[in-house]
């Protein structure tokens, strides 16, 4: 590896020191690492014909905004390029598949070519969804040589995830992604060579990220400009004025078109997820019999875990109903800090949500019998090995706290203890997100959205679970109205609340003939006496979701209220939709 | 501590130093308090007026008249590593509790304990730090006095909304001002309270003045909250 030597050199001097790309490519010089390269080509297309189940020779293209991102083997030789327009690729091949852009479904679908080449070398890095990085030293050696280990891996990937690759070896990043391209072995000490001539256009396949790749493309157009067409004419430029004249990212292809490596290869451990099931013979409804169900299905994912020496940061509870349907919901596990009773946990949660659901207190597809139940460990990471805080374990006052929950859990059900969470949203309502202690949940909606319209600070100390009529009256006693271009009928004057039908007070004051309450009918709201407004802001328009069935068009008030004795009264946040008032939240 | 000894000072002399270093380890631990009880919780600096001890554990405070009272009472403990479960409060604001300060993460909400209210107040005082009480749990005088006293035994402290008979401490709003709205503009910006103090260990009420809601536009040139106590009443 004469390659090394260089690049420990360049390391010393007082030049290379200096800033790299941010992000993963941190600084400091890396001894460069032989690695085999595993390139699939045009990997989304690949990734959206598995799913489109389409066969392998036909035409299809991957459509990102106004351009195709990849196109399939088919598909270019009838004349269609990455970059077209989805119109110029019909003209050119009539029958091909336009398929949907989707970077989770790329990234899922690598999985599998992922695992495939784990099969033949442990620990490979997933650079991006279609190229992987294996170092090879080892395995080169295990496998005889580093033409049988390219083969294996080609095997492996053909084999057990079905789909072509190429593999490539050299020393360093950006030589080994070129080489995997033209299938090539580069022997060891010759990528500088191997670089040399290819142009500068190669730059962008050792990024990675879409945003380092876009930098490093403005880079290379401003190379060609200059007429640096080649990686030797580049790397020929003295380190210093590369770095003063292109920054950071110069820096860093010009270390990368040297061959060098900016840094070690991350590789991947994966452990898989452990799944038990249990399926039932007779379709079964009663809680009794999940109950027994639940505690073996538990205790034999226990016994999985046990035995795989892992152990499980979340756990999926799967329910198959007899009509089809899937209740399913994810649960945190904190079984490091309370070995040996991970089945008893699990058998709770699991009778908790089969309870709930059952008893249709839940929200979930209709009840029907169940016909099989799957326990999946996830998050599985070896024994020994889980995060722990920074400070130390779980303190004796978190887990005492947990355990009071769970029995509290266990009182009431599982949904009446709730964890809250904050999340985006425009009303204090919608700004919280309540899942029952314990389980786990992605928040709805991001926080540092925008949200126009957002009701400002400060919040509510209490917000109404679900609305309530209010009545804001003007100085004459008549309802004040908005109309759709937030004008008031009238400013507001007076508002009436409603009072606690059980409060003896508001009831007498109600029967009383002065109220006009004679033969009315007692179902019906109770109010209370109008209060005078002290002060009030608004109409603030709160328009959401339009294109949706749930839109919602409100018009909120700010009111503080006066007392009758003139000293001052509550705030409320009162809200109009539909020719109606109502009482959002109270600042209390 | 260091005290040095000469070993011709005579026995009254040691002692009396052996008594002054143990009456200053006292004053640094927090004098006057029972053996019993470990140290207080903290309390944030808007409401520290109203209970100069501090958040003493083992007691229940009755808070009558605002929920984000209750809320600021809370909130500095919790954001230090304090468990909070609140109980019977289906509306209660955790936008609000959020930005009092409380760490959500240590937050547990039973909206609606229902005829079983008694057991899971005793469950959480057993093992949570802060219970805060909604108005209408389904609890007797006499499960109140037992919860107050588990929680004496506990170390937890109970923050009532509402009466509780046999509170250690009482805090009625009795004027609660929001500045900041006009006619049609503005928004809610400055809320003062003024909260009478009752305690069983003390005579008559106190008070104080709570600036809740200090708006940091109007407020930027005065760093903090302002606490004022306004009047001793006998």
């Amino acid at each position: 590896m004469s390659e090394t030597a260089p690049a420990r050199k360049a390391g010393t001097g007082p030049v290379v020191t200096g800033p790299v790309v941010a992000g993963p490519v941190a600084a400091g010089p890396v001894a460069t690492t032989r690695r085999a390269v595993l390139w699939v080509p045009d990997w989304p297309v690949v990734a959206a014909m598995g799913e489109a189940s389409l066969r392998a020779d036909a035409p299809a293209a991957v459509l990102h905004g106004r351009g195709l991102v990849a196109v399939s083997a088919a598909a270019r030789a009838a004349g269609v390029r990455r970059g077209m327009r989805r119109r110029l690729a019909q003209r050119a091949c009539p029958e091909i598949a336009i398929l949907a852009h989707d970077e989770g479904r790329d990234a899922r679908a690598f999985e599998a070519v992922a695992a495939a080449a784990e099969d033949v070398v442990s620990g490979v890095e997933v650079s991006r969804p279609g190229l992987l990085m294996i170092p090879a030293d080892g395995a080169a050696r295990f496998h005889g040589s580093e033409e049988a280990l390219a083969e294996a891996l080609v095997t492996a990937v053909a084999e057990l995830a079905g789909c072509e690759s190429s593999v490539g070896m050299a020393d360093g990043l950006l030589a080994a992604v070129l080489a995997a391209r033209g299938s090539a072995l580069v022997p060891p000490g010759e990528s500088a060579a191997f670089l040399a001539d290819a142009p500068v256009d190669v730059l962008p396949l050792a990024a990675m990220e879409r945003r380092q790749r876009e930098q490093v493309e403005d880079l290379v157009s401003v190379l060609t400009r200059l007429g640096l067409r080649t990686l030797a004419e580049y790397t020929a430029l003295p380190v210093g004025d590369v770095l003063a004249r292109f920054g950071p990212v110069g820096m860093w292809a010009h270390r990368v078109g040297r061959g060098e490596d900016v840094r070690p290869p991350v590789l991947r451990r994966s452990e898989e997820d452990i799944a038990v099931g249990y399926a039932f013979e007779e379709p079964a409804e009663r809680v009794e019999q999940l109950a027994l169900v639940a505690a073996h299905v538990a205790g034999l994912l226990d016994e999985a875990l046990l035995e795989a020496g892992v152990r499980c940061g979340r756990v999926r509870i799967a329910a198959t109903t007899e009509r089809g349907d899937t209740l399913e919901r994810v649960w945190r596990t904190d079984v490091g800090s309370r070995a040996g009773a991970f089945a008893r946990h699990m058998t709770d949660r699991v009778r908790w949500q089969l309870e709930g659901w059952l008893s249709g207190t839940a929200a979930g597809p209709e009840r029907a019998p169940l016909t099989s139940l799957e326990l999946t460990a996830e998050d599985v990471v070896a024994l020994g090995s889980e995060q722990a805080y920074l400070w130390g374990g779980v303190s004796g006052a978190d887990s005492r706290a947990q355990r009071t929950l769970e029995r509290v859990q266990s009182l009431l059900g599982a949904d009446a203890v709730l964890a809250v969470r904050e999340q985006g949203g425009r009303s204090p309502r919608d700004r919280v997100l309540a899942l029952p202690w314990g389980q786990e949940a992605p928040a709805a909606r991001r926080i540092e959205h925008p949200w126009p319209g957002q009701i400002p600070e400060p919040a509510p100390a209490t917000v109404l679970a679900v609305p309530e009529p209010l009545e804001v009256l003007d100085a004459g006693g008549a309802p004040v109205l908005i109309d759709r271009r937030l004008g008031m009928s009238a400013p507001p004057t007076w508002v009436r609340m409603q009072v606690d039908p059980q409060d003896e007070r508001a009831a007498a004051a109600r029967r009383h003939p002065s109220s006009g309450g004679v033969g009315r009918r007692d179902d019906g709201p109770a109010w209370g006496l109008p209060q005078p407004v002290e002060a009030w802001a608004g109409p603030w328009p709160v328009v959401e979701r339009w294109w949706s069935e749930d839109a919602s068009r409100r018009a909120c008030l700010q009111v503080a209220l006066r007392r009758a004795d003139g000293s001052p009264g509550p705030a409320l946040l009162a809200s109009f939709t539909g020719g109606r008032w109502v009482l959002e939240a109270v600042y209390d | 501590m260091i005290t040095e000894t000469t070993p011709d000072a005579s026995r009254e002399e040691r002692l009396s130093r052996a008594r002054a270093a143990l009456a200053g380890v006292s004053t640094r631990v927090g004098a006057g308090r029972e053996e019993w009880e470990r140290p207080a919780l903290p309390l944030a600096q808007e409401v520290a007026g109203l209970l100069p001890e501090g958040l003493r554990r083992g007691q229940v405070i009755a808070v009558s008249g605002a929920t984000s009272l209750m809320l600021a009472l809370a909130a500095r403990a919790s954001a230090e590593g304090s468990w909070v479960a609140a109980l019977g409060m289906p509306t209660v604001g955790v936008v609000a509790a959020a930005r009092r300060g409380i760490d959500l993460s240590r937050l547990a909400l039973v909206p609606h304990p229902g005829a079983q209210a008694p057991a899971a107040v005793g469950a959480c005082v057993d093992g949570m730090d802060v219970v805060l009480l909604g108005e209408r749990l389904a609890l007797s005088d006499a499960d109140r006095r037992r919860l107050g006293s588990r929680a004496r035994e506990r170390g937890g402290v109970i923050i009532a909304a509402g009466d509780w008979t046999g509170a250690h401490v009482r805090l009625d709003v009795e004027r609660a001002a929001w500045t900041g709205l006009g006619a049609g503009d503005g928004r809610l910006r400055e809320r003062e309270l003024v909260v009478a103090v009752t305690g069983r260990r003390q005579g008559g009420a106190r008070r104080v003045r709570v600036l809740l809601d200090a708006d940091p536009g109007l407020r930027w040139s005065r760093p903090g909250a302002r606490i004022d106590v306004d009047e001793e009443v006998a």
